[in-house]
């Protein structure tokens, strides 16, 4: 049973193990620098997306529309880049996201409504606006070179992304694990009126919370437009399955208050070998979707009966502990 | 989180918050109505070909096919269970097996099998969310983008074109000059009005979705019911799907993308709340008609599909702050 316990604390190491060596010996030319760095490249976009969501499923909430701000910021870097400059437009992009999140921070904690339905309409929103301003049609950007040089390979390994996405991820981890705000996204997310009683403003973290991932969303979203040099309104429309199938492969619950961000590094890696490796053989994309809506599917399942067996087992001696204290009350 | 506080307020305050609370009540129940009037008249106005049969028969039309959709929804809102995400998958389902299989085995058996299907996409769903306690986003989208791929790789992405016109002749016709889809959507909300208020059912599904651990507690087959609402909406998109399919005689992987949207926009207009344990299907069919009718005059008037978008999920949005809001003022 410790065994099994220590397993499922690393299955996500032992995940990402499996699917390389599988695809090892599958894949012809998997284990080369070139193809890792290609793989580590594509985990890059679903992987800064991944971030945000972490931050919001550990406080207990989600965001559908990071696909539809992922391609509306894209949008807009590439738009304003005649006017603006490709670097300034790029911020512009990045500033989009992180107003979108606010939206759906404000609407959330002002309305106090679920966020799964109020980022639903807001997803619809957004992908509207983007379908809206470019009349449905992909727009290009001024400078392929640009683009070209957005998606050069350094030091064997990494692009410009794949080298944001890996030093994100350390800051959350550091972040999550060493800093009080950190904690406290912990603390919502378990118990947000516990959190609240014992002094945390939890209505601040969850609007930060949205904040951060939108504009983390805007950033893949970008980057994304950077490197194809295109801004289209149907970017990223399945791209939010992907995403929370790797956060949750990384062991964060969808029910907030656990995760971590090396769990979720693992998960961006694993979904990134897969879809290479699937890339490779040349699978269609539609069983790719298929694959990927099983592996979140099975792991989640794994997760609940887990948790709900562990939860069970020490749910029996507090309430035999509690039950005095209610005679006692009552008394 | 200030919930607490709210609802010991409300407890010292008690009689002044029922009339409140009935005031609202009506409001919310004529407000639709009114809304609903406010746009025919603008319509009626704005554009001389809106108040015509012609019109309103194809609004009926459209409306028929998410409105199946919108009765399976309505259980799954009801019940607790958020949103069922798979509906595109369950449409294309439909679609494209009760088309597919026209030359292999007939329509009828076709169309029987679509649904079927579908039906057994809503049962996995139902099993996750109710019995395995999946929350129903996730587990829904998951389902459902397996689901669409499978279908897509069944049929390797093309389109698939009907083979028997007779049946479409069947489904586009009119009994009484009503278009049979619409016949066929009247009898289906019927049946699942009276399922949801008059059977025991019905009375479980809103035990469940107002209070889990209650209806638990007095012996609601709590699981089960849950992943009824599921197996329901399958079954609904499923239908939708086939008779979908079987008007335009053919169907794209794609063909149900946006329903699930336009039932949930209808459903949560209508008032039903987000979170379970309130709702009736006249409620969300009344929600269903003003979309449709704002759409059909957007439409007439030549908004831009985008804009109209962009309108539905702003409407999304009051709709559920209207919800929140009117639940805080009840102290539920």
């Amino acid at each position: 049973m410790r065994y099994v316990s220590l397993a499922l604390q690393y299955r996500v190491g032992i995940i990402l193990g499996l699917t390389l060596i599988v695809s090892a010996m599958l894949v012809p030319g998997y284990v080369s620098a070139t193809t890792l760095s290609l793989g580590l490249d594509r985990a890059a976009t679903i992987g800064l997306i991944a971030i945000g969501l972490t931050v919001l499923l550990i406080a207990g909430q989600i965001d559908l529309s990071a696909g539809s701000v992922f391609a509306l910021a894209g949008i807009v870097s590439i738009m304003l880049q005649p006017q603006l400059g490709i670097l300034p437009a790029a911020a512009a992009g990045v500033v989009v996201g992180m107003v979108a999140g606010a939206i759906n921070g404000a609407l959330v904690v002002g309305l106090k409504v679920h966020s799964l339905v109020l980022t639903l309409a807001t997803m619809l929103i957004f992908r509207s606006i983007a379908h809206w301003i470019t009349d449905s049609q992909p727009v290009t950007g001024t400078d392929i070179m640009f683009s070209l040089a957005l998606a050069q390979i350094y030091l064997d390994v990494f692009t410009v992304r794949s080298a944001l996405f890996v030093a994100f991820i350390l800051l959350l981890h550091f972040w999550l694990t060493r800093t009080i705000p950190g904690r406290n996204v912990f603390a919502v997310g378990s118990n947000a009126v516990a959190a609240e009683e014992s002094g945390i403003a939890s209505g601040r973290i969850l609007f930060f919370g949205f904040v951060f991932a939108g504009t983390l969303a805007g950033l893949a979203g970008v980057l994304q437009s950077l490197v194809t040099n295109t801004g289209s309104p149907v970017f990223g429309s399945t791209l939010i399955v992907t995403v929370i199938a790797a956060v949750v492969v990384g062991g964060t619950r969808i029910e907030g208050g656990k995760g971590s961000a090396l769990g979720t590094l693992g998960g961006v890696l694993t979904i990134g070998a897969l879809t290479v490796a699937m890339e490779f053989q040349s699978v269609p994309a539609y069983v790719q979707q298929v694959v990927s809506g099983f592996i979140l599917i099975l792991l989640v399942v794994l997760d609940r009966t887990v948790n709900t067996r562990r939860k069970a087992a020490a749910d029996r001696p507090a309430f035999v502990q509690g039950n005095p204290i209610k005679q006692g009350g009552s008394a | 989180m200030t919930d607490g506080v709210a609802g010991v307020a409300h407890m010292k305050s008690g009689d002044r918050f029922t009339r409140g609370s009935k005031a609202v009540e009506a409001l919310s129940k004529a407000g639709l109505l009114i809304a609903i009037l406010a746009v025919v008249l603008y319509g009626s106005i704005a554009n001389a070909a809106f108040f015509s049969t012609g019109n309103f028969l194809n609004v009926l039309t459209s409306m028929s096919i998410v409105g199946i959709v919108v009765v399976g929804m309505t259980f799954v809102l009801v019940v607790g269970g958020l949103a069922d995400l798979s509906v595109p998958a369950t449409i294309a389902c439909g679609a494209i097996l009760s088309l597919g299989l026209q030359p292999m085995i007939g329509p009828v058996p076709s169309f029987v099998v679509a649904v079927a299907l579908a039906g057994a996409i809503g049962l996995l769903n139902g099993m996750l969310v109710g019995y395995f306690g999946v929350n129903p986003i996730i587990a829904t989208l998951g389902v459902g983008t397996i689901g669409l791929g499978i279908v897509q790789a069944a049929v390797g992405g093309v389109i698939v074109y009907g083979t028997n016109p007779a049946s479409a002749e069947l489904v586009k016709g009119r009994l009484f000059g009503i278009p049979v889809v619409a016949l066929i959507f009247a009898a289906i909300a019927i049946v699942g009005h009276f399922v949801l208020s008059r059977s025991f059912w019905g009375r479980w599904t809103l035990a469940t979705g107002g209070n889990y651990s209650a209806a638990e507690a007095s012996a609601v087959p709590v699981r089960a019911v849950k992943a009824g609402a599921f197996v329901i909406t399958g079954l609904a998109a499923g239908i939708s799907g086939g008779l979908l399919g079987l008007t335009l005689q053919s169907a794209r992987p794609l063909v149900g993308t946006g329903y699930e949207f336009s039932a949930i926009t209808a459903v949560v207009v209508g008032g039903v709340s987000i979170i379970g344990g309130f709702g009736s299907v006249p409620r969300a069919i009344a929600g269903l008609v003003f979309v449709q009718l704002l759409t059909n005059v957007m439409v007439l008037e030549g908004v831009r599909t985008p804009v109209q978008g962009f309108v539905l999920g702003t409407l999304i949005v009051c709709a559920v702050g209207m919800d929140a809001a009117l639940r805080k003022r009840g102290g539920a």
